[in-house]
């Protein structure tokens, strides 16, 4: 198997940049639109000296705009109301919120929360799809003059003296052997004189940014949760549009964290996913399972029944909250949206956060730009905005809440009562974490472990109609990739998956990736001895594996650009 | 005294290469602009009826670049010959078809009188004097317009389709011999050849039999091939197969493969994963054998056989064989 490394004696071509935002999600589309903004109105007052936005760059792995966006999704219009005052004229809305309620499934029944908790209550939100809601911001950016290169990866920073100099696209037309093939094409070094990373959960270059600045130094480990999403089309009248539903419970038990989301849309679509918190203790955890059993409960399988699968799909959400986000800007660089992790653990609710994360930033870009300095104490000038902003009026005070977690589900709930009461503070500030994957425990460990959760682990079989197996829901994600190109899954030493994680933990690659990407082989010859087999080409960019493997032996790199899922309507 | 241009133009055993006279027309339009002249070369060996065609063009020459040693292509020999040339005849600029024979020996041959070379251009600029190529970057989403360094020979290829070759105009050159000096040739090609193209075409085939996981090891594979002889059908895997090297990847069937619709398709050992159903449900007629009763393989097959493939197809093939003789 050969991994992802950088060709030796390649030149690169080099380009000039003023600022470089990589990736073209919320974050980064709202990102280039406000400073895009910015320049108008400069260029208004200004007419003899201009800015130019021709040196302005959007990266996109996506073959188009909105592609690999996955979400459930609520949008809080707060952001975009600043944005674009006029955007629910012109944006696609699935549906206004219309009722909002929480439901408490056992194996069987449902309870329904009486009221629906204040975090939780989403009236003034709207469903929408985040695929079209990306792509129409998309169209945005290109009536601007911004330049979006789609089909184009990030995929290393660039340094020059201890500051963020640009960013490397991916090369292209690289073979399975990591020779060059007749296609090939180096990727350009955009030499940028600010780079802003906003590549969604977990993202590749933020890792790479953190690892080298040692970014975590002060701060929580950020934790996540992998959610997994079907899109269905069901009879008529099964769920009116803009019916927003939770539910806790089964088929998670009290030592995961997790829940559900259904979402009523336009012309008899739900949106409908889990979210299991990658903190769970049982390596046999699989979270696309957790889905199946979810819906063979009564309540969802009256919902579904007669209806159709359409998509699949699956992404993490960092929640880790305000202290497991790291520092926002410094010399050459800032992160914006899940990248840096702007998302509100309680309400679980990102996009609004993602979207003023961007837009701070190009306020600061536009601000540096001006001044020519982008080093760190201008850049710093971000982290200033986010505090004053209302970005931390809503994620401070929910700041302890997923830590309060970290010992089941009962002591969650205590928890958040508690820092509710006491505007976040609960019994000391700060909460510590712990990074998810160290909750796994070996298999020996799970001796003495509760029951009751075959429903989440191992393979689902699926019954073909509600509930279905990996393989199948995968290929309705749409994935696809150039096939003759080296893993993107980068993994440290595949001896420790055959001789101590098999002994250890059983493989849980297997299990938490949604996309069946990692399988244990027999090794020809060597009765009784596994190796692992990757299917790179089935990756959906979750990210789950990167943020998982016990050992942290795996990177998640970018593959050649324009491949990946094909989120449609997601 | 007018510039020249030079248009080197490509032959192969003894053949011209059509999409020289792109480059002919690209050059010609470009010297009508410039007010410069277009003379052309080609290199290799007995080559007079390749200049003579090119001959039939309006190019003030056309140059017949000869030497034994030039008969095959090799870098070293083309490049030594066409220094020496261009040396002496002292062209301004250089224009080649970016073919993969110039892609070998262009960086070369510029680099070897310290000169530049704008490749894969896909057009041109003249300006006020000024002379610019055209080169696509990011895949065709921008184009960069790119200026030349240094005094000459100035050295530049067209992307096949830039021009037009029947844009070409005609007229009489005459012909110049011109012997060549190749110095030392460290390469000795050998009789070119042809990579097997796809052996085999499987969306032609009438009969299939195709092997999944269920084959279990490499060597099995022979179980199967002995029945599609007998059947005069062809062999076909599912992914995991060809994705470990037991077949090649043109006998994939599947959504990231071939799709096929043969008269009969046998399935052994193939569990009917929807990637690979999608790429053979429209088959005439289906068999499927499985081990596995409960194999998704089965709700498409017209004949569901659930047993041991590795008892039931050599009987099979067996009995195919009575019936073919």
């Amino acid at each position: 198997m050969i991994f992802r490394t950088p060709l030796e004696g390649i030149e690169h071509p080099e380009m000039e940049a003023d600022v470089v935002i990589v990736g073209g999600g919320p974050a980064g589309m709202a990102c280039a639109l406000r400073l895009s903004q910015l320049i108008d109105a400069h260029n208004a007052e200004h007419p003899d000296a201009p800015l130019s936005k021709e040196n302005i760059y959007v990266l996109e792995k996506g073959r188009e705009i909105g592609q690999h966006c996955l979400s459930g999704a609520l949008l809080d219009p707060r952001s975009m109301n600043e944005l674009l005052p006029d955007w629910k004229k012109e944006a696609p809305i699935e549906a206004e919120v219309e009722s909002d309620s929480v439901y408490f499934l056992t194996k069987k029944s449902a309870f329904k929360a009486p009221i629906t908790p204040p975090p939780m209550q989403d009236h003034g939100n709207y469903v929408i799809s985040i695929n079209r809601f990306t792509k129409w911001l998309g169209s945005k950016i290109e009536e601007t003059g911004i330049t979006i290169f789609s089909g184009f990866a990030g995929s290393e920073l660039l340094f020059e003296d201890g500051r963020v100099a640009g960013v490397r696209t991916d090369d292209k037309g690289v073979d399975k052997t990591n020779q060059p093939k007749g296609n090939f094409e180096p990727g350009y070094d955009l030499k940028s004189k600010i780079t802003i990373l906003a590549e969604g959960s977990r993202g590749s270059l933020t890792k790479q940014l953190a690892g080298t600045l040692n970014l975590f130094k002060d701060r929580n480990p950020m934790t996540y949760g992998v959610g997994v999403k079907e899109l269905w089309e069901v009879p008529a009248g099964r769920i009116k549009p803009g019916e927003v539903i939770y539910t806790m419970g089964y088929p998670l038990t009290t030592k995961e964290y997790g829940g559900a989301w259904i979402y009523g849309g336009k012309e008899n679509t739900v949106s409908l996913g889990f979210v299991t918190g990658l903190d769970y203790p049982d390596p046999r955890t699989d979270p696309q399972h957790v889905l199946q059993s979810f819906k063979q409960h009564p309540f969802v399988a009256k919902l579904l029944d007669g209806g159709k699968m359409v998509r699949y799909g699956a992404k993490t959400m960092p929640y880790g909250g305000w202290w497991s986000m790291p520092p926002l800007g410094g010399n050459g660089w800032m992160i914006v949206g899940d990248s840096a992790g702007f998302l509100n653990s309680q309400r679980l609710k990102g996009i609004h956060l993602a979207i003023k994360s961007g837009m701070l930033a190009a306020e600061t870009a536009f601000e540096a730009w001006m001044s020519g300095d982008s080093s760190a104490k201008q850049l710093g000038t971000f982290q200033k905005k986010v505090e004053d902003s209302w970005i931390r009026e809503e994620l401070y005070p929910v700041r302890n809440f997923h830590q309060g977690f970290e010992h089941g589900f009962l002591s969650g709930m205590l928890n958040t009562g508690l820092l509710m009461a006491t505007g976040g503070y609960g019994i000391r500030d700060r909460y510590p974490a712990h990074a998810g994957h160290e909750r796994m425990l070996p298999v020996w460990d799970l001796m003495g472990h509760p029951g009751g959760r075959s429903q989440l682990l191992g393979w689902s079989k699926g019954d073909g109609k509600l509930t279905f197996d990996k393989l199948t829901d995968l290929y309705h994600s749409g994935t696809r990739h150039e096939e003759d190109q080296p893993a993107h899954l980068i993994i440290k030493d595949t001896d420790i998956c055959s001789n101590r994680c098999a002994k250890e933990y059983g493989n849980p690659c297997q299990f938490f990736c949604p996309a069946n990407v990692y399988e244990m082989e027999d090794c020809p010859g060597e009765a009784g001895k596994k190796r692992i087999h990757l299917n790179p080409s089935n990756c959906v960019h979750c990210k789950t594996c990167d943020i998982m493997d016990p050992y942290q032996i795996i990177t998640w790199v970018p593959p050649e650009g324009g491949g990946g899922p094909s989120y449609d309507g997601m | 005294m007018a510039e020249t241009i030079l248009v080197l133009v490509e032959q192969r055993e003894g053949k011209l290469n059509r999409v020289s006279f792109e480059t002919l027309a690209g050059a010609q339009a470009l010297a009508k602009q410039a007010g410069w002249t277009v003379e052309a070369a080609v290199v290799g060996n007995n080559i007079a009826s390749v200049a003579a065609e090119i001959a039939k063009t309006a190019v003030a020459k056309v140059y017949a670049i000869e030497d034994k040693a030039l008969e095959q292509y090799t870098p070293d020999g083309f490049v030594a010959a066409l220094k020496a040339f261009i040396e002496g005849r002292k062209p301004k600029l250089v224009l080649l078809p970016h073919t993969y024979q110039v892609r070998d020996f262009a960086p070369k041959l510029a680099a070897s009188l310290g000169a530049v070379l704008v490749s894969d251009a896909v057009g041109y600029k003249y300006e006020g004097g000024k002379l610019l190529f055209t080169r696509q970057m990011f895949q065709g989403k921008f184009a960069a317009d790119v200026s030349l360094a240094g005094e000459g020979p100035w050295f530049a290829s067209f992307q096949t389709g830039a021009f037009r070759g029947d844009q070409v105009e005609g007229g009489e050159a005459a012909v110049e011999q011109v012997s060549a000096a190749t110095g030392e040739i460290r390469t000795k090609p050998e009789a070119p050849f042809q990579e097997a193209k796809q052996a085999v075409d499987l969306s032609q085939a009438t009969i299939i039999v195709s092997v999944g996981r269920g084959i279990k090891e490499q060597k099995n594979i022979e179980i199967a091939k002995a029945l599609a002889d007998a059947l005069g059908g062809e062999i076909a895997a599912s992914r995991p197969i060809c994705d470990a090297g037991w077949l090649p990847m043109e006998r994939q069937v599947g959504s990231s493969g071939q799709t096929v619709s043969p008269k009969l398709y046998l399935a052994l050992g193939i569990s009917g994963a929807i990637q690979h159903i999608v790429g053979m449900k429209g088959s005439r007629n289906i068999i499927a054998i499985n081990k596995d009763s409960e194999a998704p393989i089965f709700e498409i097959a017209d004949v569901a056989v659930v047993g041991n493939l590795f008892e039931i197809v050599p009987a099979l093939t067996e009995e195919v064989k009575k019936v073919r003789v």
